[in-house]
């Protein structure tokens, strides 16, 4: 009973402690990926909630009432963009009724907007309707991108709280710093899969490729949301035949029951990536994030010999 | 979270839409079982989505007035389809509005197979949720539902099939994209089943009332636990109607022709 009772005073206390610390800053993170960034480059002056989790599809999500209170009150939003939240962020901007949040203001970060794209259509066409317009929002899996949204993503911070400029300048040199290093050694540490051909479970991984050199032998399943035809499966395995892959990928939200499928098939191994900060164990960090990503595909690499 | 830090008007327009979607649901759905036609909203909103996906793959614009006419005419052609089932197969008619919403399903994934922004939108109308609901965008909802009412209390033939299947189909199309089709179901089927033994208007009003304390109830809860709210409701409309269902269940001895019972029936060898 006593023990109760001190953790009661406990709880009673740091509440009557937490506002008193209450962060500068209400930030709404869309995605796990920039809550970590934003808390690397923002530290305590934030107070950052996040929408989605790892194990949860971004482009859909669950009307909570939570949502549109954080958003009431966010001075910053840090989204992905390029019409990756479509389905949900029009309307949560919206019904918060909050003018610093809304489309073309300061409080409304789009990182995947700060960065060349890649899949950038070159005519709008509808029968290409599987294309965003705005060319592939999942910008977060290549690091070198990450550091022109950090840098990107400071001068914001300060624009919105330049009471802390100072310090966000002083915490974005040491991110960059620390980003670097990183970048280099995981560069090294990827040599083995340059040129590695891999087959993806839907093109979420463009920029992992594009960064790493890996060359992509193939999609599961073409189009979000529609199932991979009869023909389109025959076709993957005929072209795995006739030129081997050596693995299969997909992200931790997704259901693996394709990905074990083809994993058998074509006798390669199926691996699972975080796509984002928590998807797996290991990531549960922006440097973790990589570190497992790398170490998961150089493990099935290395399997496989 | 204290409750003194609940921020109300964040379930304010909700409330409204679910008001607003009971306001012609608890009427057409007291019809809806009578005629034991229970998943017919779920068979009418997936051929309205087909609509959708097509008006897409002819090149309209799949967000604009165009999509809302398309999901119209086709919920219509799907009312005209069911009125001709209810006259040349009555017998099997349940079972031919469960075979039009799986067709009707299906035929929108192979419509999709070449549009799958055809398919985000498709979702967005049959997963409408009730919390992204704001007052503006109830406003064209709440004239439908009115002129539905009207016509359902005024039309002296209301239960003419030709008059209740079209304003049926009106009336799905428009609330699965307020709310989604889960809370669509619920506000038609709950309700009616707590009034079923109540007629004309007594039977309407306990249906509102339990509608609303049901909405009501779940949208208070859904804002104390953070829990998705369509979700929730859908659980407390149950639970408002659950008292009812207890009270009006038919006796043992009351049962006519001494019916051997579900299990006895699954059990039987010839079946």
């Amino acid at each position: 009973m006593k023990q109760i009772h001190a953790i009661i005073a406990v709880l009673l206390l740091t509440a009557a402690v937490i506002p008193a610390q209450a962060a500068d800053l209400k930030v709404f993170a869309c995605e796990p990926e920039w809550a970590a960034l934003t808390k690397l480059l923002a530290g305590d002056h934030a107070d950052i909630n996040t929408a989605t989790t790892a194990h949860q599809d971004p482009h859909h999500i669950q009307a909570r009432p939570s949502l549109i209170a954080r958003m009431r009150g966010a001075d910053l939003a840090v989204c992905t963009g390029a019409g990756l939240e479509i389905g949900w962020l029009p309307m949560l901007q919206r019904q918060s009724g909050n003018p610093a949040v809304q489309n073309g203001k300061p409080g409304l970060f789009d990182a995947a907007m700060q960065v060349e794209r890649l899949e950038v259509p070159e005519v709008s066409d509808r029968a290409m309707g599987d294309i965003h317009p705005e060319g592939n929002p999942h910008v977060q899996m290549d690091p070198r991108r990450i550091a022109t949204i950090a840098t990107v993503l400071t001068a914001r911070l300060k624009q919105i709280d330049p009471a802390h400029a100072a310090d966000y300048d002083a915490r974005g040199a040491d991110f960059g710093n620390r980003w670097q290093t990183a970048i280099t050694r995981w560069d090294e540490m990827a040599k083995p899969l340059l040129g590695v051909r891999v087959v993806v479970h839907h093109k979420s991984w463009a920029y992992l490729f594009d960064w790493l050199g890996i060359e992509e032998a193939g999609q599961l399943e073409p189009k979000p949301g529609v199932p991979p035809s009869a023909g389109h499966l025959a076709e993957l395995k005929a072209e795995l035949t006739a030129r081997p892959a050596k693995m299969v990928i997909y992200a931790a939200y997704q259901d693996n029951r394709a990905v074990d499928w083809l994993s058998k098939e074509a006798g390669i191994p199926a691996v699972e990536l975080p796509f984002t900060v928590g998807g797996t164990a290991g990531a549960n960090d922006l440097f973790g994030l990589y570190d497992d990503t790398l170490k998961r595909m150089l493990g099935a690499l290395h399997a496989d010999h | 979270m204290q409750i003194t830090d609940l921020d109300f008007s964040i379930i304010g327009p909700a409330f409204v839409a679910g008001l607003l979607v009971l306001s012609t649901h608890v009427p057409l759905g007291r019809q809806v079982l009578v005629r034991g036609i229970i998943f017919i909203d779920l068979a009418i909103a997936q051929v309205a989505g087909v609509g959708v996906v097509l008006a897409a793959n002819l090149g309209w614009d799949e967000h604009g007035a165009a999509a809302q006419l398309a999901a119209f005419v086709a919920a219509l052609l799907g009312a005209l389809l069911l009125w001709g089932v209810e006259k040349l197969w009555p017998d099997i008619q349940e079972a031919l509005i469960g075979v039009l919403f799986v067709v009707a399903a299906c035929i929108g994934i192979l419509l999709l197979a070449h549009n799958p922004e055809g398919g985000e939108h498709l979702r967005d109308l049959l997963v409408g949720q009730i919390l992204w609901a704001d007052y503006q965008t109830l406003l064209i909802p709440g004239l439908l539902y009115g002129a539905i009412i009207i016509a359902w209390f005024v039309l002296p033939a209301r239960n003419h099939p030709l008059v209740f299947y079209p304003l049926f189909a009106v009336m799905v199309t428009v609330s699965v994209q307020l709310v989604g089709v889960y809370l669509v179901f619920a506000s038609l089927i709950l309700p009616a089943i707590a009034a079923r033994r109540r007629d004309g208007h007594d039977g309407l009003w306990l249906g509102y009332l339990l509608g609303a304390i049901g909405y009501g109830l779940g949208l208070l809860l859904s804002l104390v636990f953070d829990l998705p709210a369509g979700a929730l409701i859908v659980c407390s409309l149950l639970v408002c109607v659950l008292p009812w269902m207890i009270a009006h269940r038919v006796p043992q001895s009351a049962k006519p022709g001494a019916d051997p019972g579900f299990t006895t029936r699954l059990n039987h060898p010839l079946r």
